[in-house]
């Protein structure tokens, strides 16, 4: 961070706002598309996976799921009002002129004070201009005091978070830009209007649309770890479900989020141990061939690809408790992180799940 | 002002309108009429039967993005020195209405955020130095003239009740509308709603009040749920959303009707404006036989509704394929013959619009601002305050100075503005190109011609991404041009719709021609200005707009002299031709006849187009990409 002045009152005032008014559909009470779901949660478990994108019909519960992920969500520890949501040592390691203050200060552990809030999860709407996105002067405090003020965006809300954007591929072109550069680097550069500006922005990226609406640039596809196909449900029972509770939630949405709580907080604890154990899962070297020789095998370029398998099957492992990831974890993770990686042939009329459904069947018949 | 009792034809419409008006959870009709129907008179008429104070909006085809979604509000800000913003129309249509005329002609980037705001239920403004959320759940009304083209399809997703398009040709019915025109111009000349009016409308009122009521009672058995999921199965209705519209149709019919719980009646009309309309394919062939054999002993079972009543209740009760069945029945009369006729599938041809909207500078996406002139411009206000706020202290000193040397004192503006801060919008219009490959699918050849220009589509628009580049296909064969592929930036959808290439047949290649015109006329409307015509024939035309169009009977019959028949199949292409050089078309006519046989038609062509022409006989997908960019 440079030392520019930062407007804090109107982000946080809002975000508060935000989690009041919004009442979600439950998060456990989708029914179905479980790929989608398990997508959304290894990405909270683990978001060095990288993102994950949701492509599939209208109306089958994207956009649905994205939201309701925020309520089971667990809490994060932020420096009050900290219009980035950095920890405390974030703070200090960015700003030593805060670190200098503190330690002069009367607190001489150099405290700072904290707050717990959910984890933010933004959403970038279609019509979002860039100085929205990246931040910018904020003209108020420019007009009316003279002084230059940086006014963060919503990268800077979505730090630490989710950033979601719904028909990602309506998104215009140059705010698609400047969304990988930051997510890639994981920081947000502003030299804007005067002002010079540089702040945390690591964030899960989560992006859904219909393929029938427009492609989508093969350099943003890349980007996500993830990439979630889901399709309309056609089992009678489940969709009979999905109306019966779709009707209660909307007649009631208060008593249905009530109904499901027990459920949801289930689902909270699960994360928050598999989050604690994520890092000591162990893939051992069976597992780790089984990934490179697929990725081998489909062809596909670099290394990102078995990187994003590794990561989702350790991922995926911590979820149902276990400490170690074995090939049938890889297995299951294949067909989300490997099916954006695959060459694309304009020609090419099998699916790229097939193919990796057969690449997968021959490597287990050879050994 | 007429009322919605005085407005003749358009029934289902109106049944719609009453359905939406009982539940909101509908989230909005739409239906199609030509013009001077009276779709408009229909929606705001609707609108007084709301409670008073349910806001109505109109949403102009032509909105921006500011007036849309919100903006600064100028006069505000300016006044203040402080942000203001203005809520939108969307927001503004909170509680209420919002209606749209011209469904199909709304920009890209219009439709995009309305979908957006009806996912969400709310606006989310982040632009232009602006952050704010404000709430926007209404209920959609939007007509549209099908000859100006089709909803898309993503739109029409997110609407509950779909009216299909029905001609009003009555001339009975057409008296009456002029006749009770011309009545309500007599009362509202005397200043007042004549009290048959009112009443009218305060029966509706009532009526509508009570089945709203209702609706929370209103009682639906799994069954009968079953049954609306089955036919949406066997409609291949995409998605999970329908079936809770239909239910929720079914539920509204009942309640409209003051009864509670859900008979056949309601499922039938459910499936008619929810389900059928989003069908993308006919049920299973021999479903069909058999719902055209139940459809051919329908009016016998009516007749001996009476004793039939229970039984059908039993029915019900124990087996949901059964009020499937019953469903499909009854609406197989409405399914139309020609999958092409569903909107879901293929979407339907569209006559040339008189109507289209012509491209504005002051449209688009704004992208960056540049000092300049107001007039004519639309003024960047937050890059002019930015642009005027290093000044301030200096110039409020100026002013002050300047005060009491004049001595007349007045209060000193908040903000001080000259000329040279001023900063006028540039926008970036997305509009990219729209080619359209019509290729000739009639002879031997054809299979081949056909995939490789599927092959170039594909790979066009796997290239075009960045330009938001279009494709259409038109394969013109036998009596006439058919579009196989609407305008579209999507490599799936034209990998699916062109699974099937049909082939063989005569040469209708002045139908081609029009149907290209068409389709670029369409764009025209939805912003994309510029056309290119990839043709792919070998020139030889066999069959005239005459044969095109088999409604033109009363035409005169083409002479019996082959020679003369020939001149005037090539004096029609060539007006036809000048036609689309006039609407300035780009045009590549590309030769795929084997080189002995050729004799200069396709050449002969392309002059008359004044357009490229290229000779690759056997055209490969590359090879015409190539030639394109």
């Amino acid at each position: 961070m440079t030392a520019v002045e930062v407007t804090h009152a109107r982000s946080s005032e809002r975000n508060g706002v935000m989690a009041r008014t919004a009442v979600n559909y439950p998060f456990t009470a989708i029914v179905g598309q479980d790929e989608m779901k398990l997508c959304l949660l290894l990405n909270v478990i683990d978001p060095r996976i990288g993102g994950v994108m949701i492509m599939g019909h209208r109306g089958t519960g994207k956009s649905t799921a994205v939201r309701a992920l925020a309520d089971v969500l667990p809490m994060l520890t932020r420096v009050k009002g900290d219009p980035f949501n950095r920890s405390p040592e974030e703070v200090l390691l960015d700003e030593p002129n805060a670190a200098k203050a503190a330690a002069n200060g009367s607190a001489q552990s150099a405290k700072l004070k904290t707050e717990r809030i959910p984890v933010p999860v933004v959403d970038l709407p279609l019509g979002a201009t860039e100085d929205r996105v990246c931040g910018t002067i904020d003209i108020e405090a420019a007009l009316t005091q003279g002084v230059k003020r940086f006014e963060p965006g919503l990268l800077a809300r979505a730090n630490r978070g989710f950033l979601y954007i719904d028909e990602v591929n309506l998104l215009d072109d140059h705010l698609v830009d400047v969304l990988l550069d930051v997510a890639a680097s994981g920081w947000n550069v502003v030299e804007r209007e005067g002002i010079s500006v540089r702040h945390p922005a690591r964030f899960v990226l989560v992006g859904s649309g219909n393929p029938e609406e427009g492609e989508l640039r093969p350099q943003l596809l890349d980007r996500f770890g993830l990439h979630a196909r889901i399709t309309t449900i056609t089992d009678v029972a489940q969709r009979m479900e999905i109306v019966r509770r779709r009707r209660a939630f909307d007649a009631d949405p208060q008593a249905f989020v009530a109904a499901w709580e027990p459920q949801q907080k289930a689902l909270r604890r699960r994360i928050t141990a598999a989050q604690k154990h994520v890092a000591d899962v162990e893939m051992p070297d069976d597992a780790l061939m089984f990934a490179a020789e697929l990725c081998m095998r489909l062809g596909i370029d670099g290394h990102r690809g078995e990187l994003t398998l590794a990561r989702a099957a350790c991922a995926l492992a911590a979820f149902e408790g276990r400490r170690c990831a074995a090939r049938e974890d890889v297995k299951r993770v294949a067909l989300p992180a490997l099916r954006h990686r695959l060459r694309r042939d304009p020609l090419e009329t099998t699916d790229a799940g097939e193919r990796i459904e057969r690449a997968l069947a021959e490597l287990e018949a050879r050994t | 002002m007429l009322t919605f009792a005085d407005i003749v034809g358009l029934d289902t419409a109106k049944q719609a309108l009453l359905l939406l008006a009982v539940n909101p959870a509908l989230a909005g009709v739409t239906f199609a009429a030509t013009v001077g129907s009276g779709k408009s008179t229909l929606a705001r008429a609707f609108a007084a039967l709301l409670p008073d104070d349910a806001p109505f909006v109109e949403l102009p085809v032509n909105v921006t993005e500011d007036r849309l979604l919100g903006g600064l509000d100028l006069e505000a800000t300016l006044a203040s020195g402080t942000r203001v913003i203005e809520r939108g129309l969307l927001a503004r249509a909170h509680g209420g209405v919002l209606y749209v005329d011209g469904l199909n002609l709304l920009d890209h980037s219009v439709m995009a955020y309305l979908i957006e705001v009806m996912t969400r239920g709310a606006v989310h403004v982040e632009r232009e130095g602006l952050s704010a959320v404000h709430p926007a759940r209404f209920v959609l009304v939007g007509t549209y003239d099908p000859s100006d083209g089709e909803v898309p399809r993503g739109l029409l997703d997110r609407i509950g009740l779909i009216v299909p398009f029905a001609l009003q040709t009555d001339a009975d019915l057409r008296a009456e509308v002029v006749r009770r025109n011309h009545l309500r111009r007599r009362s509202d000349a005397a200043g007042c709603l004549s009290e048959a009016a009112s009443d009218e409308v305060h029966m509706l009122r009532a009526m509508i009040a009570d089945a709203r009521a209702r609706l929370s009672q209103v009682h639906i058995q799994d069954e009968q749920v079953e049954a609306l999921i089955h036919a949406s199965l066997s409609l291949g209705v995409e998605g999970n959303r329908a079936d809770v519209f239909a239910v929720q149709a079914a539920l509204a019919k009942a309640a409209l009707d003051g009864r509670n719980s859900v008979d056949d009646d309601d499922l039938r009309l459910a499936l008619r404006l929810v389900l059928l309309p989003r069908a993308t394919r006919l049920p299973e062939a021999d479903d069909r036989r058999k719902t055209e054999d139940d459809a051919a002993s329908l009016p016998n079972r009516s007749n001996q509704n009476h004793e039939g009543q229970e039984a059908s209740n039993e029915a019900l009760q124990t087996q949901p394929e059964q009020i499937e069945e019953l469903l499909l029945s009854a609406a197989s009369a409405e399914l139309p013959k020609d999958v092409l006729n569903l909107p879901f599938a293929v979407q339907r041809r569209g006559r040339s619009g008189g109507r289209g909207a012509t491209l504005n500078s002051q449209r688009g996406r704004f992208v960056r601002a540049v000092e300049g002139a107001p007039q004519g411009n639309r003024i960047a206000l937050l890059q002019t305050l930015m642009a005027a706020a290093p000044w301030q202290a200096v110039r409020r000193r100026e002013a002050r100075d300047g005060q009491s040397s004049r001595a007349i004192p007045h209060a000193a503006p908040r903000v001080c503005i000259r000329k040279e801060d001023l900063r006028v919008k540039r926008f970036r219009d997305k509009a990219g190109m729209l080619y359209i490959f019509a290729v000739d699918a009639s002879g031997s050849m054809a299979i081949n011609r056909m995939r490789e220009a599927k092959g170039a589509a594909i790979r066009l628009l796997q290239d075009a991404y960045v330009h938001r580049d279009q494709v259409a296909l038109v394969a013109f064969r036998g009596r006439r041009a058919q579009v196989l592929l609407q305008p579209s930036q999507s490599v799936e959808r034209a990998k699916r719709e062109l699974d099937v290439l049909p082939t063989g047949g005569g040469t209708p290649l002045a139908s081609a021609l029009l149907t290209a015109w068409q389709l670029a006329r369409q764009a025209r409307g939805r912003g994309i200005p510029q056309a290119t015509l990839v043709l792919m024939t070998d020139g030889r035309a066999n069959v005239g707009l005459e044969g095109s169009d088999s409604d033109r009977s009363d035409a005169q019959l083409p002479p019996s002299d082959p020679r003369s028949q020939k001149a005037q199949l090539q004096a029609e292409l060539q007006r036809l031709a000048a036609l689309l050089r006039a609407d300035g078309m780009q045009t590549i006519v590309i030769d795929t006849q084997a080189n002995y046989l050729s004799r200069g038609e396709a050449s002969k062509l392309a002059e008359w187009l004044g357009g490229r022409y290229v000779y690759l006989p056997n055209a490969r997908a590359e090879q015409i990409t190539k030639v394109l960019t």
